[in-house]
């Protein structure tokens, strides 16, 4: 009876939840559901084939599959290796300059990049590594180097989605490093101090250590992003001469699912993607809890 | 001391080349995009002064209908996208944020399943196309209605506000809508602001799925014609609409592309205080890593 009486009077809050809630059901579980499309035959009309695991069995055999998950571990890799430390970096630097009119400049020109879209940061970098005019190969000229074409060499392309990376989100995940900085209690810098301490020896000894736990929180959070290999920046950089070695799960799916219109087969590799997707958030999730107390939600 | 110095000046001046790498081709764009025409390859990527000024690429930029046209459509799918955002965004918050609300663990457990299990590219496009929302602007505002983290942030911001106020309002009589819109709402307005600049980046810079859905040039956000004219480099479909080749205005195509993208940056660098003001506390609050 509590329980109506309460119900009653709280109607207007299941009200209020209606609509987001309507929103939930039609455009995260009603597509959520429609991945079983990964296990059927798509027919334009009437219902779709059930057909097992023959999607999967196509997709493992494929050479093109292969290359194209190899492709993603090897850039997420090496975003993890060169494009992680920076941010952490950064901020030891930031946390340096102790004019705050200066430290304001660099800030907010360092954030600006991770507001721009892919599209505008691709325009950007394809006009900045333009092999006659752009400014990368006019200093390179300066400098008595050859012109290279990046944006069209296989050799080259993988670390410029490396330093585009560096250029768009360094300023701004280091927003959480200098946050982490600032807590540290100032009583240890003076303690430190007295005892003829160097700056480098103060950041060895006392901002390192305290960046430790921020460091691994964000280090498995990012670990849980690992198969999406950075989408949208592929998405955007990617051209007819370097596909082979920058077609990621993603830009796969894509291609041979809007493109070439075999909806079945790249929702199976779409399915494939988010399987091991989520057992590295949920994985990344506990880990992290248990080893900062933070977990991804 | 002079070591210390010299340490010091380093980190200075490495902070300055970085911000370089910022600044110059984002200068080096504007000043091409205000180069006369004619003179656009003698600029180098590393000019900031534009040789023979002129307003030219605007003008022509400014009259082109796929450029106008991506305006407006990508100021109203930031407009109405964000302002159906805010409203189902705060509803929920609201409800979720109050104790009393029976069902709030389950709807929690549920968000966090929503949020861990995100469905694939392929059952999203064919909804759409099921819903009949193909080719509508309509579909980007409605697609992501509501982001389960900017939820739970501005949930937790509800839970801020102390509880004594809401109090003395029921006792007055309010009922829960009215709690919401006249004491929770203005008393968030820096939260919903943060929110509102979340979710206003996020529509202005939507262009994936509108590749996906849109193919009607028409419809079509800023943010695509930028795709298909300085990505695709396809300038037959921007230049082809106006006839530019029959006119007798000499133009630059890399003017006209510098020209196209400081348009789509203008209106983050106008915002660009705000943002800095709410964007980044609220994202250090909320903990959101995007």
């Amino acid at each position: 009876m509590k329980a109506m009486k309460r119900l009653r009077q709280d109607w207007v809050l299941y009200a209020m939840l209606a609509l987001p809630l309507l929103y939930f059901f039609i455009f995260h579980l009603i597509p959520l559901y429609g991945m079983k499309l990964a296990f059927q035959d798509y027919r334009i009309l009437g219902d779709h084939v059930w057909v097992g695991w023959k999607h999967f069995e196509t997709l493992f055999s494929s050479p093109a599959f292969a290359s194209v998950l190899q492709n993603t571990i090897i850039i997420s890799l090496m975003k993890i290796v060169f494009v992680f430390p920076i941010p952490i970096v950064l901020s030891l630097f930031i946390n340096e300059v102790r004019s705050s009119r200066y430290r304001k400049y660099v800030q907010s020109v360092l954030y600006l990049p991770h507001f721009l879209s892919w599209v505008v940061i691709a325009g950007i970098w394809i006009s900045l590594l333009n092999p006659a005019t752009g400014g990368v190969n006019q200093l390179a000229s300066f400098f008595q180097l050859p012109s290279i074409d990046y944006m069209t060499s296989k050799e080259h392309i993988r670390w410029v989605l490396v330093f585009s990376e560096i250029w768009r989100s360094a300023g701004w995940d280091s927003i959480i490093y200098l946050a982490a900085i600032m807590k540290i209690s100032p009583g240890l810098y003076e303690a430190a101090k007295i005892d003829g301490a160097t700056r480098l020896q103060q950041m060895r000894f006392i901002t390192l250590p305290h960046l430790y736990s921020t460091v691994v929180t964000v280090f498995i959070l990012n670990l849980g992003f690992f198969m999406n290999a950075g989408f949208d920046q592929v998405f955007n950089f990617m051209n007819a001469s370097v596909i082979s070695v920058v077609d990621i799960l993603d830009t796969y799916v894509y291609r041979i699912g809007i493109g070439n219109g075999q909806f079945a087969y790249a929702t199976a590799a779409s399915l494939f993607k988010g399987v091991i997707g989520i057992v590295l958030i949920l994985g990344t999730h506990f880990v992290s809890k248990r080893v900062s107390g933070k977990g991804v939600w | 001391m002079r070591r210390l110095e010299t340490s010091k000046l380093a980190i200075y001046l490495l902070l300055f080349a970085f911000t370089l790498t910022v600044l110059v081709p984002l200068l080096n764009l504007l000043a091409l995009s205000f180069t006369a025409p004619g003179k656009a390859h003698l600029m180098s990527g590393l000019d900031l002064i534009p040789k023979g000024f002129s307003t030219i690429n605007y003008e022509l930029l400014f009259s082109n209908p796929l450029i106008t046209g991506g305006i407006l459509n990508s100021v109203w799918i930031t407009i109405a996208g964000t302002a159906l955002n805010l409203a189902l965004t705060s509803m929920a918050a609201y409800v979720l944020a109050r104790n009393e609300f029976v069902g709030k663990k389950a709807v929690l457990f549920f968000l966090i399943v929503i949020m861990v299990f995100e469905p694939g590219m392929i059952p999203e496009y064919l909804l759409v196309k099921d819903l009949g929302l193909m080719n509508t602007l309509t579909s980007l505002i409605l697609y992501k209605a509501v982001n389960v983290y900017y939820l739970f942030i501005l949930m937790r911001f509800f839970q801020d506000i102390p509880e004594e106020i809401l109090e003395a309002a029921r006792i007055d009589g309010a009922g829960h809508f009215r709690m919401y819109s006249r004491i929770m709402m203005p008393l968030s307005k820096p939260g919903l602001a943060t929110l509102g600049l979340f979710y206003g980046v996020y529509h202005w810079n939507e262009y994936f799925r509108a590749t996906l859905y849109i193919s009607e040039p028409s419809k079509w956000p800023l943010q695509v014609v930028l795709r298909q004219f300085v990505v695709r480099k396809d300038n037959t479909s921007l230049i082809g609409s106006q006839n530019l080749f029959d006119s007798s205005i000499p133009f630059d195509f890399a003017s006209l592309q510098a020209g196209t993208i400081i348009i789509a940056i203008v209106p983050l660098l106008v915002l660009y205080p705000f943002i800095l003001k709410y964007y980044a506390k609220g994202a250090l609050e909320g903990g959101v890593k995007d």
